[in-house]
């Protein structure tokens, strides 16, 4: 039974439900069909774009280590803050970059953003190891593994007592890289396919010159971009419920059903945002 | 090569600026409770401890400074196209922005303590008068300083995001870095200080806060004080660092090899954080040693 006296779901709380699979599967279709009578090849693109760039933050966000409220008192391992919001504040540092970088061709944006989100997550990531050993005299173990699937660190030793482990081993840490380098891939990839949908249609709806209508573009595309984020960022973290170590989790063999989730939200999300211009 | 000297001058400027932001928040989240340990101040009268510690959390710190960030950045933009000096355009969107927290921090604080009421915790009103104007000090500082950065990006760096959506990434960064370095050093360190030093609180103690001062009750400017030495520094230095790194590879490597540079830069950046967190990983193994014997069971 779950927590809400219904029947547990057939495959056990890492598999996929058939029957949400399936009416996923219909909606998906569906939107695709709609994109496919209404956008036209290029909406069709950015829509596959779209849909490829919230898998990639979908799957990332079970990699970010986070440990949320029992990590602030150094009860668990990972990074003292909430799913989403951590993996957002990675991923829309990398899509900072990567729309910086837009001018120089999809692959070098969707790189830098990668890159971005993964060195704000190194930094951080780095940090919270800090202060766990120099501000308060804790060394890093994980209450999942018995020993740091990397590194060959046994962890058991290293749990302080009546905790379930502190701190970011290295795989966490590794993990939070990862995570980051997807999301802000994903983020980034997201923006570039709206970005060129606005590009192509806005002056021929607003009657306007490209470059007169290049702000809007851009201010259309980064909120959409940042809104589907967060959209898969929260599906991802209910996904996951509450916290995760990282990669060696064995909350994060359950991604499979985020994936699914991801694809149709962003399916959902970017044929409103590219219908918007083209009906 | 004077672009250049420009654009690395104003990435110096942002990060020192990031850097102030980044410690302002930690404070102001740390005297507010707003990051995850409020859970802990929260649950503690539940579990009998009655205290004086503000509790104005009722959002994350990132998506609540994403708010204010880009309210902040909105509000200043908006000043700005009515052709205002930038500075005192920025100066008058945080100001407004800040208002807002305080307005949020008071009915937080109040609707969070009043829902204890049933446990015997009072909403203490002089509790209210010196603590918001104190986090909004810091709000204040922090969102100036930051919307003078996503400025800085946007109309000297040539970011092509419009002021209030660089407010709203840089915010949420900024509340995600705060909380994830700053959170531990209070939730652990300072709430439960009477704990063993150099060991994770047990969860069989959670509630128990320490609840009194040197002299009286402890109080949340005690714990601003606190957590200035060292949670709101480093929270400070990781923000920086973000900030400084992120422009300063772009800045300088964009244009070598067809934005490779920077993307390659970016690489060996964070290999050098991944080589220094390995670092410190094992410096405190060595040095602080196993809490028990190993021993072969599994631990899950």
């Amino acid at each position: 039974m779950s927590a809400l006296g219904g029947p547990k779901p057939a495959g056990g709380s890492t598999g996929i439900a058939p029957v949400p699979a399936l009416v996923s599967l219909v909606i998906f279709v569906i939107i695709f069909a709609v994109m496919y009578m209404f956008g036209g090849s290029l909406g069709m693109t950015a829509l596959i774009g779209i849909v490829i760039g919230g898998l990639l933050i979908g799957f990332g966000v079970h990699f970010v280590p986070v440990g949320g409220a029992p990590a602030a008192m150094g009860q668990a391992p990972g990074i003292a803050t909430g799913v989403a919001m951590l993996a957002a504040g990675g991923g829309l540092a990398g899509l900072f970059g990567g729309a910086w970088a837009a001018s120089q061709g999809t692959v070098v944006a969707v790189v830098t953003g990668a890159i971005g989100g993964g060195l704000m997550l190194a930094i951080t990531c780095f940090f919270v190891n800090f202060i766990y050993i120099y501000g308060m005299g804790i060394p890093a173990a994980s209450g999942k593994v018995k020993k740091d699937p990397i590194t060959g660190d046994s962890q058991a030793e290293y749990k302080s007592q009546g905790t379930e482990g502190h701190g970011l081993p290295f795989v966490s840490f590794v993990g939070g890289v990862i995570g980051g380098i997807l999301g802000g891939a994903g983020g980034t990839l997201i923006y570039l396919m709206l970005l060129n949908v606005y590009q192509t249609s806005l002056p021929g709806v607003m009657k306007a010159t490209a470059a007169q209508v290049a702000p809007i573009a851009v201010s259309l595309a980064g909120m959409f971009a940042i809104g589907m984020f967060l959209v898969i960022a929260v599906l991802a973290a209910y996904n996951i419920t509450g916290t995760i170590e990282g990669p060696h989790d064995p909350k994060f063999k359950r991604f499979p059903r985020a994936l699914v989730a991801s694809a149709v939200a962003s399916a959902l999300c970017g044929v409103a945002a590219i219908l918007l211009v083209m009906v | 090569m004077v672009d250049i000297v420009f654009s690395i001058g104003i990435t110096a400027l942002a990060g020192a600026l990031a850097t102030v932001a980044g410690a302002a928040e930690d404070v102001e989240s740390d005297i507010g409770s707003q990051g995850d340990p409020n859970s802990q101040v929260q649950l503690a009268p539940q579990m009998g401890y009655i205290h004086r510690i503000y509790n104005k959390a009722i959002a994350g710190e990132p998506p609540a400074w994403g708010l204010w960030i880009a309210l902040g950045a909105g509000i200043a933009w908006a000043f700005m196209v009515m052709q205002l000096n930038p500075i005192l355009a920025i100066v008058l969107g945080a100001g407004l922005a800040t208002f807002v927290q305080g307005v949020y921090s008071t009915t937080a604080y109040l609707g969070r303590t009043a829902s204890l009421s049933k446990f015997g915790q009072p909403v203490y009103i002089d509790i209210i008068k010196s603590m918001t104007t104190v986090t909004m000090a810091h709000a204040f500082v922090a969102i100036f300083a930051t919307v003078t950065i996503c400025y800085l990006m946007n109309a000297a760096l040539g970011h092509p995001f419009p002021l209030p959506l660089l407010g709203l990434v840089w915010g949420i960064a900024l509340g995600a870095a705060g909380s994830a370095t700053g959170n531990p050093y209070y939730g652990k360190e300072r709430q439960y200080q009477t704990q063993n030093f150099g060991a994770g609180v047990p969860i069989s103690a959670s509630g128990n806060i320490v609840r009194y001062a040197e002299a009286g009750e402890r109080n949340s400017l005690d714990n601003g004080f606190f957590t200035a030495k060292l949670g709101g520094p480093a929270s400070g230095v990781c923000f920086g660092l973000i900030v400084f790194l992120e422009l300063w590879r772009t800045v300088l490597f964009e244009n070598v090899g067809a934005g490779w540079g920077a993307i390659i830069v970016g690489v060996i950046i964070i290999l050098i954080f991944t080589v220094m967190d390995r670092f410190i990983e094992v410096w405190a193994r060595k040095n602080y040693g196993p809490y028990t014997k190993p021993t072969e069971e599994t631990s899950s």
